[in-house]
């Protein structure tokens, strides 16, 4: 693994309290965030959320109604898209289909004036980091989608940009290719060190990808972390729903202390949750334990809990192979939840409507109010 | 508030900006003659010149002079018929292009119906006069089949010929709508009609047809309008009892100078022609909500 | 048997659309001024005739002038309003396009005569130019139709990616764009030309005493005797314009595989 320069922790971008309308649809409702020279940042949200227009804001292709975004600590509302240093690989990559491999690769390089001899040489290199050495002089036309895709990468990377903008550029690939270009990004990124930006609707991809994560949705950000944080505790129902599976069940808040607050959950009792798995959202709303399918466990005849356990019905079971999912009613609740467990070999299957007991311990609880 | 975006705006700058030479050149070149016909049908003849004084006599003239308002009937009647004539023969054209025709070969067929369109029209218009002559084609090919004694008169110098003959120019006008629609419909369509108990005919008429409409519809607009001002066709084989509204506006402006008559006549033909296309989009209306 | 019956009037419909085509060599190469049957014999006399006819040649100079000057005007006014529609929202749009495309269903005497009553009010001698004045006026819309199908087939993003590489608006255009859509560049001077070349009615009303092709041949018509000369032309045009056709056919599906699209085929 090649190491990773940490992210310097300057400022590469800043939006401060960026606004777009389209007519009189409001597309960004006041973002602001900064984003870390040398980091994977992704923007991670539902189709319509304005994670694109927002990418497209710092490329320079959408103007903004009010606000402001700053490039590498400079005002860039007046500076068109061809001056700003960012590069980008378009969703549908666009690559030239009148041009060779090599002659969209160094299409940006036409205003430096290179020599043939040095123009070749870096087209070269470009092509020899994303893994398309001598594919050159084939026609752009006849790539298939990885290579357009890695031909874009090059295009945009031989300009040693700031900033490398990626909009949904895995979307277009099957489920094998695009598991491997994750693994070949994060590498590249690493290797040029650039920061770089994603935009995507696949949770699982920016988990992956990024070192940071902002979840929009409707013109907002409604969560700016790191993966793990997003993952362990959202700050609120929906971010929750969005990034993988979590289960809620009602809970009353009963008090709270500097240091815990005391909470009446629905199937779990009377529990203590650390005030940092408490996600505050607007006040009023009643208030719900939620938790991971994998963070309970179903425990097999004779095993122990190690920290406290319950009672359940398993009431479906879908078996996936690696895992099999259990949709379960935890005793005194009425609503299903899912657990998963992986299928250990020479440990069998549960059956539909059999009773089990789950293990779980008040760390893995998340409370939303 | 302040929503105009920054750079917004430049937009529909930009594409104003571009549209406008086009744009001037048909408001200069077009619209503002076609202002001026409309004003010079109001004007009063005089001798060689255009008396500027408000009047409805060309008006007048052109629907109650029997000589006029017959001409303007029969181009009426001429354009329905081959507008009905056209369809009716291109649709099943359109309907094999698109359905009983390898995908690889349709674009061959359609180089191939378009291909007479673009050839000499008037000389393609001669030659109808060839064919459906005394000496013609049809006249000598049934002669010496034995089907008749002596040359049909009827074919030609009528309005008989002029039908056929803007039939045959119009053809490819009326295939392309059809087609397209026809390739727009989703083939699963016709297989979930007959797969809930329709016969294939009964789909036609229950899913294909109704689908079909738009391009129909088009085709009929685009070879109705302008057939009504054809001139060349009755010119060389309409015979005097063949002429149209077309002839009779060349008549009255290159020959006898009378541009209000000739303006009222030519404003009067396309507001028949307006008229009659906006009732028939009106009760086509339902087929054309396509969903996009 | 599936589509037989179709099969069969669709070739009873082609020999329909092409039986005027047919005829006109047999007569252009049939000795004898009388254009009717039985045939009476080969002869290339008519040809030849067609090389000294009186007034052939300089209506063919016209023609050829007008007909290269449309189609260069109609094809860059076509660019302009196709990159506009295609490209950009601007108010008024659907008038604005409907009015440039209004004389692809007028009848062409109302255009002519509305030109011929302004051009003559504020005293243009009617001349070539003012032909090509209507002309363009009937072309453009055909130049639009086929140039929007090429801007339209153009993925918004490779322009983009022009500007995000370092490109101005106008170079990306000329980089990026105009490569692109050169086909449909092509196919639409090709036929505006050929439309040009054919037309008759405005030519008739708008050119005064310049005379064009067709209004020549419709003259022509008048006089049995230079009718098989006529027939001779016609065949000769016929020939370049199918020639044409298949250029710009050509022209039309290498761009629509150039740009990576597919083939909706047809020209309108």
């Amino acid at each position: 693994m090649i190491p990773k320069p940490a992210a310097s922790g300057q400022t590469m971008i800043e939006f401060k309290d960026v606004h777009k309308w389209y007519g009189d649809y409001h597309a960004l409702r006041g973002i602001s965030a900064t984003i870390r020279a040398g980091e994977f940042f992704s923007l991670l949200g539902p189709s319509g959320c304005g994670k694109t227009t927002l990418l497209r804001t710092i490329a320079g292709f959408e103007g903004i109604s009010e606000g402001v975004v700053l490039i590498d600590g400079k005002d860039a509302t007046d500076i068109p898209p061809n001056k700003r240093p960012t590069n980008m690989v378009f969703q549908s990559y666009a690559i030239f289909p009148h041009l060779t491999v090599a002659q969209n690769v160094g299409f940006g390089l036409r205003k430096q004036r290179l020599a043939k001899a040095d123009l070749d040489a870096r087209v070269a290199e470009a092509l020899e980091m994303v893994g398309l050495k001598g594919y050159g002089a084939r026609a752009a036309h006849a790539l298939s989608g990885g290579q357009r895709q890695r031909v874009a990468l090059a295009r945009a990377l031989i300009l040693k940009p700031k900033v490398l903008l990626l909009d949904e550029p895995l979307s277009a690939l099957d489920k094998k290719m695009r598991e491997q270009m994750q693994v070949e990004l994060i590498k590249l990124q690493r290797q040029v060190g650039i920061t770089f930006i994603l935009v995507t609707h696949d949770q699982e991809e920016a988990l992956v990808m990024s070192d940071r994560i902002a979840v929009m949705f409707e013109g907002e950000i409604a969560q700016l972390s790191d993966a793990e944080t997003l993952y362990r505790r959202p700050n609120s129902r929906r971010v929750a729903d969005f990034i993988g599976t979590m289960n809620f069940l009602p809970a009353e808040v009963i008090s709270e202390t500097a240091g815990s607050i005391e909470v009446e959950a629905q199937g779990f009792g009377r529990i203590h949750v650390d005030p940092k798995q408490a996600a505050s959202e607007a006040p009023g709303k009643s208030a719900s334990i939620g938790f991971r399918p994998e963070t309970l466990t179903i425990l097999h005849e004779g095993q122990q809990a190690t920290d406290r356990e319950v009672g359940a019905v398993i009431e479906e079971v879908v078996y996936y192979g690696d895992m099999t999912y259990y949709d379960v009613k935890i005793d005194g609740t009425q609503k299903m939840v899912r657990l998963s467990m992986r299928n250990v070999f020479g440990r069998p299957v549960l059956d539909r409507g059999a009773r089990t007991r789950i293990a779980w311990s008040p760390g893995a609880l998340v409370l939303f109010r | 508030m302040k929503r105009s975006a920054r750079g917004a705006g430049t937009e529909a700058s930009s594409g104003l900006l571009l549209v406008s030479p086009p744009a001037i050149y048909a408001l200069v070149l077009l619209a503002a003659p076609l202002a001026t016909i409309i004003l010079y049908s109001f004007f009063t003849d005089g001798y060689l010149e255009v008396i500027r004084e408000f009047t409805l006599a060309n008006y007048w003239e052109t629907w109650v002079n029997p000589l006029y308002r017959t001409v303007m009937l029969r181009s009426l009647l001429v354009s329905v018929l081959v507008t009905a004539a056209t369809v009716l023969l291109a649709f099943p054209v359109a309907y094999f292009v698109s359905f009983h025709v390898d995908p690889s070969r349709k674009s061959l067929w359609l180089f191939l119906i378009t291909i007479p369109f673009w050839t000499s029209y008037l000389i393609r218009v001669f030659l109808w006069k060839v064919i459906l002559g005394y000496n013609g084609v049809v006249n000598s090919g049934l002669l010496s089949l034995g089907i008749i004694d002596e040359p049909l008169t009827f074919l030609l110098y009528n309005t008989n010929s002029v039908v056929i003959t803007l039939a045959h120019a119009y053809a490819p006008f009326a295939i392309l709508p059809i087609f397209v629609a026809l390739e727009k419909i989703d083939r699963s369509l016709l297989e979930a009609g007959q797969d809930l108990g329709e016969t294939k005919f009964a789909t036609f008429c229950r899913v294909t047809l109704p689908l079909a409409m738009p391009g129909v519809v088009a085709s009929v607009l685009i070879v109705f309008i302008p057939t009504i001002g054809d001139y060349v066709t009755p010119q060389l084989v309409g015979g005097p009892e063949g002429r149209m509204v077309a002839n009779l506006i060349q008549l009255q402006y290159l020959r006898l100078d009378n541009y209000p008559l000739g303006s009222a006549i030519a404003v009067s033909a396309m507001g028949i022609v307006a008229i009659i296309s906006l009732i028939f989009l009106g009760l086509t209306r339902r087929y054309l909500r396509a969903p996009k | 048997m599936k589509g037989g019956w179709f099969k069969l009037y669709a070739l009873a419909y082609l020999v329909f659309l092409y039986a005027p085509i047919v005829l006109l060599p047999m007569f252009a190469f049939n000795d004898a001024t009388v254009i009717a049957f039985p045939l009476n014999g080969f002869t290339t006399k008519w040809f030849s005739e067609m090389w000294v006819a009186p007034g052939l040649w300089p209506a063919l100079k016209n023609s050829m002038i007008i007909a290269i000057s449309t189609a260069v005007i109609a094809t860059a006014l076509g660019i302009f309003a196709a990159r506009a529609s295609t490209r950009y929202k601007f108010p008024g749009k659907a008038g604005i396009m409907g009015l440039i495309m209004l004389p692809l269903v007028l009848p062409e005497i109302i255009v002519a005569v509305s030109l011929l009553v302004v051009l003559l009010g504020i005293g243009v001698p009617l001349s070539i130019f003012t032909v090509i004045l209507g002309h363009v006026l009937m072309t453009t819309p055909f130049t639009i139709a086929i140039l929007s199908s090429a801007f339209q087939s153009l993925d918004r993003s490779l322009e983009e990616a022009a500007y995000d590489l370092g490109e101005t608006p106008v170079s990306a255009f000329r980089l990026v764009i105009l490569p692109l859509v050169m086909p449909g560049i092509i196919s639409s001077l090709l036929i505006s030309f050929t439309i040009s070349l054919d037309e008759f009615i405005i030519a008739f009303f708008l050119g005064g005493t310049q005379v064009t092709l067709p209004v020549y041949i419709f003259s022509q018509f008048r006089f049995p005797q230079s009718v098989p000369v006529i027939m001779a032309l016609g065949t000769i045009l016929v020939a370049l314009s199918i020639l044409l056709l298949s250029i710009a056919e050509y022209f039309r599906r290498r761009g629509i595989a150039k740009s990576g699209g597919k083939d909706t085929g047809g020209f309108l």
